[in-house]
């Protein structure tokens, strides 16, 4: 029952980080480097949250994903078409979505910090396999997000393994001006993938502030956008990959508050597992990992 | 010469272009919840200007922005992004607030530069393992600072919260609760104010303002930056690494060494950022230490385009900002952190315009040359 209820609690945590390292695959491969991916998970939890509030869950998902897009689009635009450097463009835009949910949540709320809870979609069960004892935490009360994410896994490996739209958008990650020779158009696609992690990582918010959370607390992402991009690396670019990084580092999350109860160990030391992790998976395996040849290097039409 | 005077100054115009349009982008912020932009901005100026105390709090504000600001410039400049600021301070305050209590018995001008040195020293040491990582192992360092980050933030709750906490507060029995903090800083390794230096001038500050002498010493330590970068072989070889590391090894150059003192040098700088408020306003360590000074200098990095000067008033405009932010919540109603907004927006034009005008001028120069005059 322990084993069964910590493996149900490190599929809940890997949701979000799942979600984002998805939509960090798209705009990697496309060669656009995303570390805005934390900020659209901000403005993703905050928009979620308020969506919910007024509209019900759906329409949170909704808003989220339509907030978020909208920081995406300002990555795209700075970081594509003007080419500034993608790595200072994601952290600005970090600033800014901290700013920008900060000061929407005092307009809204009267509070800088937190929104009031909100409800989230009715749990689903699997029918037939919530009768085994064994499984019951790990087929009940699951949320749609939680399944939309799982099936979004291999809808990815399609996207970008077997479609004419992935197929060009790794051409422009890896050779953007032998793509761009034969006719096909860089900025739409790297505009495309960048988009694409903007839904995702607004997805991602607002499950971890909807579903996960039930309101939105400032902070709530703790890095984990950042963690997400860490996820996605560990993955080798790959969907599948980036699901295994995923519920590696959502089963060290719920470790961590398992571990807490016992108390042998200063709780402190447990909160830094994740990104204790992050840093000894980076090291050790990071060799064999290969990026898109053009990950993080802007193209220019006819450049110099 | 005419020509290259007229680049100049566009681009020297680029960084207030990209505060005007920040500014108008505040302006609809501002617009969007009712409120009238001309009256917040004028506010915020004469709030800032107009008053003695607004001013020094302005130069107390931009202390720590600009180590943290001069920091990143010195990895930006090797081609390194130390997103690892906000860590690195927070361990070397913590060092520096250890032998400020622990350590007793000092003279003054013994104690004082001792705790400088932790700080600096729990600085470098938190940045020796991305450069590590990155040099010997292929980690990117931005991932691995990020991460760093939060391992910091856990580290230092533990020792407050759990080792060093001061127990004895002298609170009396069931009167409030004792603050999670470190014990209090010996006034041997305190940072005085500036108010009686400054009072030699006639300038009498009230007490409420805090600026200390790390002002003073931020501003040396621009300088020196100035000459290390540009005025020294290290700092040749710094910014040839940062240009082209594969060009610079060619000729010659470790990119690896060069690299590994860059960053411990980013990371000894960003050390000194937490001091300020360690050593002159707060007086210990507790939970609630200020934190974003490592964002906000990147921030301070990127406006002032890793040039001194230009780091020193980018932190002053943010130190403006802030304090402008605290008026207008005072005065007119509108919540400080629209000046959050106001500074991301800024940030990104900022790059956006000066990548641009960077590249426009570029070409011209490129035309004219081929047209036979001589550039340069």
């Amino acid at each position: 029952m322990f084993l069964s209820e910590l493996l149900a609690s490190a599929i809940r945590m890997s949701i979000p980080i799942l979600l984002a390292a998805l939509g960090a695959v798209y705009s990697e491969r496309g060669g656009v480097v995303n570390i805005g991916l934390e900020g659209m998970m901000i403005t993703g939890s905050f928009w979620g949250a308020v969506g919910s509030y007024y509209y019900g869950p759906f329409g949170g998902m909704i808003l989220a994903i339509v907030a978020a897009c909208l920081m995406a689009l300002i990555h795209a635009i700075v970081a594509v078409t003007f080419r500034v450097d993608q790595i200072v463009s994601g952290v600005a835009l970090n600033i800014l979505a901290y700013g920008a949910a900060r000061f929407a949540s005092i307009a809204l709320f009267q509070k800088a910090t937190m929104s009031p809870h909100v409800d989230g979609f009715t749990p689903w069960n699997i029918p037939l396999l919530d009768q085994i004892t064994f499984l019951k935490p790990l087929v009940t009360n699951l949320s749609p997000i939680i399944i939309l994410a799982f099936l979004l896994v291999p809808l990815t490996h399609w996207v970008i393994q077997r479609t004419v739209f992935g197929l060009r958008l790794r051409s422009v990650g890896e050779n953007p001006l032998a793509a761009d020779t034969l006719g096909i158009k860089v900025y739409p696609l790297r505009y495309s993938g960048v988009l694409i992690s903007g839904v995702l990582a607004g997805l991602a918010g607002a499950y971890l502030a909807v579903e996960h959370t039930g309101m939105y607390v400032e902070g709530m992402t703790q890095g984990k956008g950042y963690i997400a991009l860490a996820a996605m690396i560990f993955g080798n670019w790959s969907p599948v990959g980036a699901m295994g990084a995923a519920l590696l580092f959502g089963f060290a999350e719920s470790l961590s508050f398992r571990v807490v109860e016992g108390g042998a160990i200063p709780y402190q030391f447990i909160k830094m597992i994740p990104y204790v992790l992050t840093l000894v998976v980076l090291a050790g395996v990071l060799r064999r990992t290969t990026p898109p040849a053009a990950d993080g290097i802007p193209y220019e039409r006819g450049g110099e | 010469m005419r020509k290259r005077s007229k680049y100049l100054l566009l681009e020297i115009a680029s960084p207030f272009l990209a505060i005007f349009f920040a500014v108008l982008v505040g302006a609809l912020v501002i617009l969007a919840i009712k409120k009238n932009p001309v009256e917040v901005y004028r506010t915020m100026f004469l709030f800032s200007f107009r008053r003695l105390d607004s001013l020094a709090i302005i130069l107390f504000g931009a202390t720590p922005l600009i180590f943290s600001g001069l920091a990143v410039a010195v990895g930006f400049k090797a081609g390194l992004f130390n997103i690892g600021i906000e860590g690195q301070y927070l361990i070397g305050t913590f060092l520096a607030a250890l032998v400020g209590f622990a350590v007793k018995g000092l003279p003054a001008f013994i104690h004082l530069p001792l705790v400088i040195l932790m700080a600096m020293v729990g600085g470098a040491v938190w940045a020796w393992l991305p450069i590590y990582l990155k040099v010997r192992r292929g980690v990117h360092e931005v991932i691995s600072t990020i991460m760093l980050n939060y391992i910091s933030y856990s580290l230092i709750h533990f020792f407050i919260a759990e080792v060093f906490m001061d127990k004895q507060q002298g609170l009396a029995p069931g009167v409030g609760n004792p603050l999670i903090r470190l014990p209090k800083i010996a006034s041997t390794a305190l940072m005085p104010k500036m108010h009686g230096f400054l009072s030699l001038f006639g300038i009498d500050l009230p007490d409420h303002v805090y600026l200390n002498w790390f002002f003073p010493l931020a501003l040396l330590l621009a300088v020196g930056y100035y000459f290390l970068v540009w005025r020294t072989p290290f700092g040749y070889e710094l910014r040839a690494v940062g240009q082209n590391p594969a060009g610079a090894e060619a000729a010659g150059i470790k990119p690896g060494a060069v690299f590994f003192k860059a960053f411990l040098l980013s990371g000894a700088i960003a050390g000194l950022t937490g001091l300020s408020d360690l050593l002159s306003y707060f007086g210990y360590m507790d939970l609630d230490f200020p934190r974003g000074y490592g964002f906000n200098g990147i921030a301070v990095a990127l406006m002032g385009k890793n040039g001194p000067l230009g780091i020193v008033l980018a932190a002053l405009l943010f130190g403006f900002l802030n304090r402008g932010a605290e008026g207008v919540q005072a005065f007119v109603g509108v919540p400080m952190d629209t000046i959050v907004i106001l500074q991301g927006v800024m940030i990104l034009s900022i790059v956006v315009f000066s990548e641009v005008m960077g590249r426009f001028i570029r070409q011209q120069e490129k035309k004219e040359g081929l047209q036979g005059s001589v550039v340069l």
